[in-house]
């Protein structure tokens, strides 16, 4: 495909993804509790553990997400994003196999909900594709409109030999 | 001669152009480390916060949940117990039924054995739940062995709540009281004011959801699953501190 395509899809991927983490961060950050009762609610984590994980989640998403849509670091960030995005699969497919309903709390706020297993396929589809995009932007040497282009300008400054290459996705 | 000095000559340039591409990766290598150390201060630095700030939240909650009055709470056990076990609870809330049928049982048992003193708040957070409370209200002002029995018996139908007055009458009598000593006061959601101040005295105190437990004065949360910390809380109390 077309190189310009490709950068132009990267951004796409980088906006969805990224803002799926701001949303999912930014709606957790003013609940401390309720954060942390949604890492509880996976039954995962040693109890020493749930707490320190549910005040930093919400942190680290909001980071993820700033980072892919502003485009800073962006391969490192969306390599991190797949990394999150699979452990959450996971966790997902072992509260479900485990058989316990709950709401997955990714948005925030968690209870036991009647349903919730009904919303396991559903969860774990939505999941699968955020992957998808973050390996694909992961993948990608370059997306439009990334702050990495201004950070590491130097980076643009390749002999015109190798620009062709520059752009081509490298897999 | 000429020809080795051409050669020389363009040894030099590669000499000089590796020279240059080395520095600028070196540069562009630093000014990435630079960015990642960047973010890796603020998202520390946000985390840290974040845990200062829930830390500041707890240490508020539990001079709070200390400082009350008993004007809310529903007091279970001698007064003298070496333990004392607050709970924040919501009639209507998934985790504190858990949390019930996990300590419930065990904690009445230590109570009796004058091992702790219960002082359950029971709050109204969650839509539908200010009936139930007003219930127990009802309940509670008419006879305290009955009014422990309504709350088990409301945790073990949550699945049928919220419920109707003729429910909540009709759990209130299979509790042990006459049903003309609470139907008024149920229908006539009596103690409707109690409720709305119970509730906005744990809002007050900075607890942030249901349940939340205290005890001996500190938050309590230990457990991977809310079953494990209420089997936890029952064996902290059956060790005499």
């Amino acid at each position: 495909m077309n190189t310009a395509v490709h950068a132009w899809l990267g951004l796409s991927a980088r906006l969805v993804v990224g803002g799926v983490w701001l949303v999912a961060g930014s709606l957790k950050i003013t609940d401390a509790a309720g954060s942390v009762e949604a890492v509880r609610a996976f039954e995962l984590l040693p109890a020493d553990l749930v707490r320190p994980v549910g005040l930093a989640l919400p942190v680290v998403e909001i980071a993820l997400g700033l980072a892919l849509v502003l485009g800073v670091l962006t391969r490192l960030s969306a390599a991190l994003s797949a990394l999150f995005l699979v452990a959450f699969i996971v966790a997902l497919a072992s509260v479900w196999s485990r058989g316990i309903a709950i709401d997955c709390g990714c948005f925030g706020g968690s209870d036991d909900a009647s349903g919730a297993s009904a919303a396991y396929p559903v969860e774990v589809v939505r999941n699968l594709a955020l992957l998808a995009a973050s390996m694909y932007v992961a993948l990608l040497r370059r997306t439009r409109w990334a702050l990495d282009s201004v950070l590491f300008g130097a980076h643009d400054r390749v002999p015109a030999s190798e620009k062709e290459v520059d752009v081509e996705v490298q897999s | 001669m000429s020809k080795s000095k051409a050669e020389s000559r363009a040894e030099k340039a590669a000499r000089i152009k590796a020279e240059q591409a080395r520095r600028e990766r070196n540069r562009r290598l630093a000014s990435i480390g630079g960015v990642i150390a960047a973010m890796v201060l603020i998202v520390g630095g946000a985390i840290a916060f974040n845990v200062w700030n829930d830390n500041r939240r707890q240490a508020e909650l539990e001079s709070a949940a200390e400082a009350e009055t008993g004007e809310f709470s529903f007091l279970y056990g001698s007064a003298d117990a070496p333990n004392t076990v607050v709970i924040y609870e919501d009639f209507l809330c998934g985790h504190c039924a858990t949390l019930k049928g996990a300590s419930g049982a065990g904690l009445t048992e230590q109570a009796d054995a004058g091992n702790v003193l219960l002082d359950y708040r029971p709050v109204a957070f969650l839509q539908g739940s200010d009936n139930a409370l007003n219930a127990f209200k009802a309940v509670l002002e008419t006879d305290h062995e009955a009014a422990k029995e309504f709350q088990e018996a409301l945790y073990a139908d949550q699945a049928n709540g919220p419920w109707s007055d003729e429910e909540l009458v009709a759990l209130a009598v299979a509790s042990g009281v006459e049903a003309e000593e609470v139907r008024a006061d149920i229908e006539g959601n009596t103690y409707a004011d109690w409720v709305a101040a119970a509730t906005q005295s744990a809002r007050d105190a900075r607890v942030q959801g249901t349940p939340t437990i205290l005890l001996n004065g500190r938050v309590f949360s230990d457990g991977r699953s809310w079953e494990e910390i209420g089997r936890n809380l029952v064996s902290a109390v059956s060790t005499a501190d």
